[in-house]
């Protein structure tokens, strides 16, 4: 039975592979050799476009050297994550082959810095780390001595108290190599891009203070700076100060603030004393992002804290990462707050330490980068999640029925059910090359999608043309006399500024029905926060006193999945002005682009096992994108 | 029953005058005393010259410098215990169901039989062949320069068309004309099929390829709407010169061949045996 759920499953990702392949053929090559013609010199690479083009990718990707990927039975290597995210197809843990529907951009592998590369030595008979008393019994023939030994692995992992010989020179050196080489060998300017990264994997008390480091560059330091080193991201911006000293340029990215239990974003320095300017801005000079969404939740916010926003219940993930253990403390762990708390201090400290932009990526453990569309979901964690019984999407052992299955709230299966199939990274850059893409970072020029390649394109300014929005050159416009996502907007003797929203559709998913603008600011000593609606899908009028527009009737069938038809817009576009602007008050605003409802996964799941949903999971979803926000600073 | 004794008396006193029976009982006898002496014998563990220099070699680029005398003699004692509990231990079977023993001689098997089949460096006939064979892997993707007049399909679902069809024939007779404004570009200088399969849909990848340069074509289908579209040029793809690309092509016909190779080297092995799968052949 789960045989015949697997084929099926690999059946489809084969089909889907066959259509991208036959369609790919389009632009057969002529059979008579041709001289390459010349390159003209421009010094720009093909499909530069000096108004910006977007490029999609994954910063957050893990490779068999990571240590729980190998536990996991991923085997897949750097090498081959980069080659998956440029459309070759890679063999999945589960025993089926997986393949991208469409290409990425770009790409950073981020295998955890800590134990890196160990776990294959000590998998390898002969190798002075299998002969470790802790990894004995790990490849006996005894399933209790295997299941002790690999429950001891895991634990001296997740408390970062296994042997020092996990963390030897050699092995550390060996993988750090193979990762640079993977990603010098794979970077090819104009088609696609890699970076060198890692992961700094610091959990105090399994609470998630984890970032991804990202490299500009091929110089990087001889090996990476680990949460063994320390577990507060303090000294790892210091040391990342440190690099930039000797020409070695790199941004961090922290992700799943959701699963901090609150720590990720709280108001004080780590080891409890008060933030001041200097660590404000050593924290923004080494972390101008943050990851908005991937599988494991969504970060934007928690219904908790965003009562009044209709749409904030959106594949939260309450548990902490990797352990059974519910989240208790919410402010401190979602985005938006963060945002709020920030201006808040600017306003009443002088500094800012939460001034960031927004990133989405997977986090896919599998060594495949990219979002998988919800319709081919296959996990995140190799064997841990490789089928719908193992995630939890079908009742179990074959039933057909969810009667009198209880799936325990606090077991691995039901972390897996509130897990997306998320997260893509979209940034603004000229062409794609590391260069171009790591400046669009820096100066915040990104956004995240919960998957769906949308485009999404914001600027604000005191003086845009009245036609703006029907010219040839909109966007060219828009940055002369704006400034776009991730900027600061300065005060202009008191007007208001004009906010010009474009979002446009991923062809290859839903439609979109509505785009809306959240601005948070600073009243009277209080941060608040408001979701407004700024355009509707299928020309529907919005309503100017409550700032929603009307539904627009857009549902999906559970049985098939099959959206209605005809509803919703390929791309929305508006100037908008805040009827609340108050040009003395610190705000900061972003756009959210929502798509039609659609099938979450574990619809998908349900139906190609002809089964009814899983009970308490969320049948459809409504897939998104969120600009980096604008900060306008009455004074600076 | 005294006479059936007696026969078997004289039966035995025959053949104890029997050549050939003194000859096999002679035998009997030797082969049990080198049958005796054998077991007596112990089996040797010997280590030649060139084992202890090697170990002496090993350890030295551990600790960074040679061995003393004492650490040699240390070093040796301990290879020959090894030696002598790997022999018992293989005596007594405990390599049987061992997984890790299994996994290592697997791959030492792997390892070998990749030796064995070691590819010859290929000739050049070898690598243009892999080159005509493959030349789709080789080439450069075409890069197209045109431009295109958008028409949003959330105009309504025959506005859009309509109004493509309206402006095409002023565009024919070369009125200028315009359409909705798209996100994405309403010009490429070289945009390669692939991409604008990725950000428009097959459809309109596949119209731009076949359309003539020089003249307004369309309407053309796309994820956002309908598109008129004129082709400034082409420049078809292209596939390089053998020599330009043949370190990739040596590379991709070597990784073929050693695949190939073991490919073929574990179907031969298959052959040999029977394979049962929770008692089913496949």
């Amino acid at each position: 039975m789960d045989r015949a759920k697997l084929y099926l499953g690999a059946l489809a990702l084969t089909a889907l592979g066959a259509t991208a392949l036959l369609m790919g053929g389009a632009g057969k090559p002529k059979p008579e050799p041709i001289p390459v013609p010349a390159v003209a010199r421009t010094g720009h690479l093909p499909g530069y476009n000096a108004d910006r083009n977007a490029y999609f990718g994954d910063l957050h990707v893990h490779t068999k050297l990571s240590f729980d990927a190998y536990i996991f039975n991923v085997r897949g290597t750097p090498d081959e994550a980069y080659r998956f995210a440029k459309g070759e197809p890679l063999g999945h843990p589960g025993g089926y082959e997986v393949r991208l529907p469409s290409p990425l951009d770009f790409v950073a592998v981020t295998d955890h810095s800590e134990y890196i590369g160990a776990l294959q030595h000590a998998g390898t008979p002969g190798d002075p780390l299998s002969k470790l008393p802790i990894v004995n019994g790990l490849f006996g023939s005894d399933p209790k001595v295997i299941q002790a030994a690999f429950a001891r692995m895991i634990m001296g992992y997740a408390a970062n108290s296994l042997p020092p010989e996990f963390r030897s020179k050699p092995i550390v050196a060996e993988a750090w190599k193979e990762i640079q080489d993977a990603a010098a060998a794979n970077n090819d300017p104009g088609r696609f891009t890699t970076f060198v990264g890692y992961e700094y994997t610091s959990a105090p008390d399994g609470r998630n203070l984890h970032r991804n480091v990202i490299f500009k560059g091929a110089k990087v330091p001889d090996t990476p700076y680990t949460a063994l080193e320390s577990a507060d991201p303090e000294n790892l911006w210091k040391t990342m100060d440190g690099w930039r000293r000797m020409g070695v340029e790199a941004l961090a990215i922290p992700h799943n603030s959701n699963g901090s239990d609150g720590i990720m974003f709280e108001r004080t320095k780590r080891n409890g004393a008060a933030m001041d300017k200097a660590y404000a801005e050593l924290r923004m000079r080494n972390e101008p992002l943050a990851e908005m969404s991937q599988i494991k939740g969504t970060s934007e916010t928690h219904p908790s804290l965003s009562p009044n926003d209709e749409w904030a219940n959106f594949e939260i993930m309450d548990s902490y990462i990797g352990a059974n253990r519910k989240v208790t403390k919410f402010d401190g762990g979602y985005i938006r707050k963060a945002l709020k708390d920030g201006i808040l201090m600017q306003e009443t400290k002088g500094f800012n330490p939460f001034k960031f932009g927004f990133i989405a990526a997977t986090d896919t453990h599998t060594a495949t980068p990219g979002a998988q569309p919800e319709r081919y979901y296959y996990g995140k964690v190799g064997r841990m999640d490789g089928t719908p019984d193992l995630r939890g999407s079908v009742p179990p052992d074959g039933k057909k029925s969810w009667d009198k299955v209880v799936v325990d709230p606090d077991s691995t299966k039901a972390r897996f059910q509130q897990w997306g199939s998320s997260g893509t990274a979209g940034v603004w850059a000229e062409e794609n090359s590391r260069d171009a893409i790591y400046a669009a970072m820096r100066r915040k020029e990104t956004f995240a999608t919960s998957g769906p390649r949308m485009r999404v394109r914001f600027f604000a300014g005191y003086d845009f043309p009245s036609d703006l929005l029907t010219r040839a050159d909109t966007v060219r416009q828009a940055y002369a006399h704006g400034v776009p996502m991730g900027g600061d907007l300065l005060p202009a003797r008191g007007r208001a500024p004009a906010f010009m929203v474009w979002a446009m559709r991923d062809p290859s998913s839903g439609f979109l029905q509505r785009t809306q603008i959240v601005k948070g600011w600073v009243e009277n000593g209080v941060a608040k926060e408001k979701v407004f609606d700024v355009a509707c899908s299928d020309h529907l009028k919005l309503d100017t006193n409550s700032w929603r527009c009307p539904d627009n009737g857009a549902s999906v069938d559970l049985k098939t999945c099959e959206p209605t038809r005809f509803k919703g817009d390929t791309e929305m576009r508006t100037v908008w002005r805040d009827p609340t602007f108050d040009p003395r008050q610190r705000a900061f605003y972003y756009v959210r682009v929502l798509e039609n409802p659609s099938c979450r996964w574990s619809t998908w799941d349900a139906i190609r096992n002809g089964t009814p949903p899983a009970p308490g999971l969320q049948t459809t979803i409504t897939e998104r994108a969120w600009s980096s926000p604008i900060w306008y600073e009455p004074r600076t | 029953m005294a006479g059936l004794s007696r026969r078997i008396g004289a039966f035995l006193h025959g053949a104890a005058l029997e050549p050939l029976v003194h000859f096999l009982a002679i035998g009997a006898v030797i082969f049990a005393v080198v049958m005796g002496v054998r077991g007596l014998e112990r089996p040797t563990v010997r280590l030649e010259a060139q084992d202890i220099e090697q170990l002496a070699e090993y350890w030295a680029s551990q600790a960074q410098r040679p061995p003393t005398r004492d650490e040699l003699r240390g070093i040796i004692h301990d290879r020959v215990d090894e030696e002598v509990l790997a022999r018992e231990a293989l005596r007594l079977g405990m390599d049987r169901g061992d997984l890790i023993i299994r996994r290592r001689l697997a791959q030492k098997m792997s390892f070998a039989s990749e030796d064995v089949g070691a590819t010859n460096e290929p000739s050049v006939a070898d690598l243009r062949a892999e080159f005509e064979r493959n030349r789709a892997r080789y080439a450069l993707p075409g890069k197209i320069a045109f431009r295109h007049i958008y028409f949003s399909q959330d105009r309504g679902a025959g506005a859009a068309k309509a109004a493509a069809e309206a402006a095409l024939k002023r565009a024919r007779v070369g009125e200028a004309v315009s359409g909705d404004p798209s996100m994405l570009p309403q010009t490429y200088a070289d945009a390669a099929p692939e991409m604008l399969q990725r950000d428009y849909g097959p459809e309109f990848a596949a119209a731009v390829a076949a359309a003539t340069p020089g003249a307004w074509t369309g309407p053309v289908r796309s994820a956002f709407g309908w598109h008129l579209i004129y082709v400034q040029s082409k420049a078809p793809g292209a596939v390089p010169r053998l020599k330009a690309v043949e370190s990739e092509v040596r590379a991709n016909l070597l990784a073929e061949r050693r695949k190939a190779a073991n490919q073929a080297y574990l179907a031969k092995l298959r052959r040999r045996y029977k394979v049962e799968i929770a008692g089913v052949s496949p």
